[in-house]
């Protein structure tokens, strides 16, 4: 699934970045890549997600979001 | 890159975006500061002389370090903020260039005293590991300056948020191998910065770099390798960043940070933000904020000014005249020029003052607090729109300050043809030096109504905005495409006062400096065009207005705006000295007026029962449609010359004088429109 489809304040695990490769390189070096745990904090307008990363809070905008695939986390850790 | 005496030791101080780097700057300098342009570039860069007292300043040495070297005073650079060497825009590569230069000369075997500050923030440690290690690998010696750690566990939920500063600097020192000094950038008298400045003296003196870095990167031949080589860098940064946090984590490399005290926290940032993001209530907070912004610059700003204005026209321009007098000087067109021209110029730039200040603190704690950022956010999908994304608000609110430095900002934009839209749309911003225009018209025509009036200018400005951006869109910029939005939200802060009223200061200071000449030297010219009988046979200074060469170039263009409602010679020559600078109009106003009916019974009337007499003159008794018209005029025909300066270096000569032609005949639509429509109502 993606972030606009992850549920508000699943853990999730980073699985797929399908931007262009140097947004999504740039995305990498702010700290969101493959393997990263998030959760969605808030929905904003038109899409837009507000994720928190290792202490973080990235927004990102509806385009965006939908081009990051995740997954939820099934176990606590 | 750095112009310093060869003695002097060099510090490039290098951070994120939003880490404190420029707060921890304004502590280190104080008021020794400037900015000047990276060469080459329109990228401002802050450079200042660091000064302290060396080894007898109280300060102690780190352990286990050398001691201090005898320099007191070191030379130091606030580079761009940026999360990576590897730039994508020009302010990164400001910075990206600097590092590289700096390590090239010590590549070379160059003697130079030269250190990197690296300014992490303890809040977002593996982005901020990242950058470092970027730096590290090119061979500089750093010390890393730890910020943020006032952030509480209450307003951050980072995993080494409840971490003692000494411990996770002590922890973070022996695991990177170079000095770690946690700092409060808020505290001038902060034990933290003397022990950065002994810290950074020792290893000037006994370079240390970073150990445990990967291979030093090579020049990439493609892509691949830049992210081949990231991959080991980001490994090594959470090798780190895992070693760090305090809890035992079992994350897989590559996962960060993480423990399972902070994943779900809601912090007191995540619940304001349920409301300033939230989709229905945050562009009404955004516009209630920018509404509450322009009050404050017209309820608070104005009676300052007019107090200021009634000082420098009265009793101070009475002991310059009495001055004047004493040396045999009165009545002659030395005190005209003094007076009405000198003078004036000063008390203009002296009624600015108040606004300037009052917008330079909003949009201060605007930024400081964090809520920029998240209009950056809210405004999205408006700039996008534009073919923008968000981050085209930025240089776009700072427009509405002062066109010139928003016009820098839009450096950070990442692609050439998006700073070229969000550029030629800066000019349509309000800054603030038309603020002082509508404050005396609205005041003028509508004082039961002003503060409506000049909001809803305002909101001209915007619609125009995005008008303007829509039209290029479908015309001249098909090809723009917007970028994806990725921002990081910086936690909630309450604005530190100090560092707000330095910042305002400085601000206010440059501002003084740089269009407080041109106005002053505007006002002179203008006297003196005033001055300068053109027919008749007067004297030099004596010169009735409608002899005089600024009255003819006037009168040249006044009947251009007749269709407009100000068809008249005041009008016509306000407009004419805000094509030099709008901070002048205002001043132009006062002065044509002053000049014009020297003698007249109305001279004691005030500035706004002149102003309603001539636009009711030339408007057929529709004074009040005229002004908007006037306004409207002024919002959209041209920036000042200093910002079309700035454009043409930006944008080149073509699309400059482009816009400037298409602005100008906008505008004068738009104008006709308003008083047409207006004054049929």
């Amino acid at each position: 699934m993606t972030l606009p489809e992850s549920p508000m304040g699943a853990a999730l695990r980073v699985t797929g970045v399908r931007l262009a490769a140097a947004d999504a390189f740039r995305l990498s070096e702010m700290g969101i890549r493959c393997g990263t745990l998030a959760h969605v904090t808030h929905y904003a307008a038109f899409g837009g997600r507000v994720i928190a990363v290792a202490g973080s809070r990235y927004a990102l905008d509806g385009g965006t979001a939908a081009l990051i695939d995740v997954e939820p986390l099934t176990c606590p850790g | 890159m750095l112009a310093s005496s060869p003695a002097a030791l060099r510090v490039l101080l290098v951070g994120g975006p939003n880490v404190g780097k420029s707060t921890l700057f304004n502590a280190l300098t104080g008021a020794r500061q400037h900015t000047t342009n990276a060469p080459g570039t329109t990228v401002e860069l802050a450079t200042g002389t660091w000064r302290t007292g060396g080894r007898g300043a109280g300060g102690r040495v780190l352990p286990g370090q050398a001691a201090a070297s005898s320099a007191t005073e070191r030379a130091i650079v606030d580079l761009p903020g940026t999360y990576s060497l590897l730039a994508r825009s020009a302010d990164e590569q400001v910075t990206a260039d600097a590092v590289q230069e700096l390590a090239a000369g010590f590549g070379e075997g160059r003697r130079q005293q030269a250190v990197v500050v690296v300014v992490l923030d303890a809040t977002a440690l593996s982005r901020s590991l990242y950058l470092l290690a970027q730096v590290a690998e090119t061979g500089v010696p750093l010390v890393v300056a730890l910020t943020m750690l006032d952030l509480s566990a209450a307003t951050t939920d980072s995993p080494t948020a409840t971490m003692a500063p000494e411990a996770l600097a002590a922890a973070l020192a022996a695991s990177l191998g170079v000095p770690v000094v946690p700092v409060d950038s808020r505290n001038r008298t902060d034990a933290g910065l003397r022990r950065l400045a002994h810290a950074v003296d020792a290893v000037a003196e006994h370079p240390r770099r970073v150990t445990g870095i990967p291979a030093p990167a090579v020049a990439f031949s493609d892509h691949a390798q830049e992210v081949a080589h990231a991959q080991a860098l980001f490994s090594w940064v959470e090798h780190v960043a895992t070693a760090l946090t305090p809890e035992p984590a079992s994350a897989a490399p590559g996962q960060g940070l993480r423990s399972p005290r902070w994943r779900g926290r809601r912090t007191f940032s995540d619940k304001l933000d349920t409301v300033l993001l939230n989709p229905w209530a945050g562009i009404p907070v955004f516009l209630a904020v920018v509404w509450l912004l322009f009050e404050l610059t017209t309820a608070f700003a104005a009676p300052l000014q007019g107090a200021i204005g009634q000082v420098v026209n009265g009793p101070l321009a009475s002991a310059v005249t009495w001055a004047l007098g004493q040396f045999g000087l009165a009545d002659g067109w030395v005190q005209g020029l003094l007076v009405d021209g000198l003078l004036v110029g000063v008390g203009t730039v002296a009624t600015f003052l108040p606004v300037m200040a009052v917008m330079f603190a909003a949009l201060g704690v605007l930024e400081d607090s964090g809520y920029l950022a998240r209009a950056a956010f809210v405004a999205d999908r408006a700039m996008r729109s534009l073919g923008l994304d968000g981050r085209a608000l930025l240089p776009l609110i700072v427009g509405f300050g002062c066109n010139l430095p928003a016009l820098a900002a839009t450096r950070t934009l990442p692609h050439a043809r998006q700073r070229l839209l969000t550029g030629l749309l800066i000019p349509l911003t309000s800054c603030s030096a038309r603020l002082t225009v509508y404050v005396l018209l609205a005041g003028a025509f509508f004082p039961d109504h002003a503060g409506t009036v000049i909001f809803a200018m305002y909101l001209s400005s915007v619609l125009l905005v995005l008008g303007a951006g829509l039209l290029l869109r479908r015309t001249a910029f098909r090809d723009v495409r917007s970028g994806p939005l990725m921002l990081v939200l910086p936690p909630y802060q309450r604005p530190h006062l100090r560092t707000l009223g330095m910042s305002v200061r400085l601000r206010v200071g440059a501002f003084v400096l740089r269009a407080g000449k041109i106005i002053v030297l505007t006002m002179i010219i203008v006297w003196a065009l005033m001055a300068v009988p053109v027919t008749g046979s007067h004297p030099v200074g004596h010169v009735p207005v409608a002899d005089s060469l600024y009255y003819k170039v006037a009168s040249g263009i006044a009947p251009v705006f007749t269709p407009a409602g100000f068809g008249n010679d005041h009008a016509a020559a306000a407009l004419m000295t805000g094509f030099v600078a709008k901070e002048v109009v205002v001043g132009s106003f006062a002065q044509s007026y002053a000049v014009a009916e020297p003698g007249s019974s109305t001279r004691a009337a005030g500035l706004s029962q002149r102003l309603r007499g001539s636009f009711g003159d030339s408007s057929g008794g529709h004074g009040g449609a005229a002004a908007m018209a006037f306004m409207v005029f002024l919002l959209a025909y041209t920036p000042c010359v200093a910002a079309l300066a700035e454009q043409r270096r930006l944008f080149g000569w073509r699309p400059t004088a482009s816009a400037l032609a298409t602005q100008l005949a906008g505008a004068w639509v738009l104008a006709v429109l308003v008083f047409q429509v207006g004054s049929r109502l």
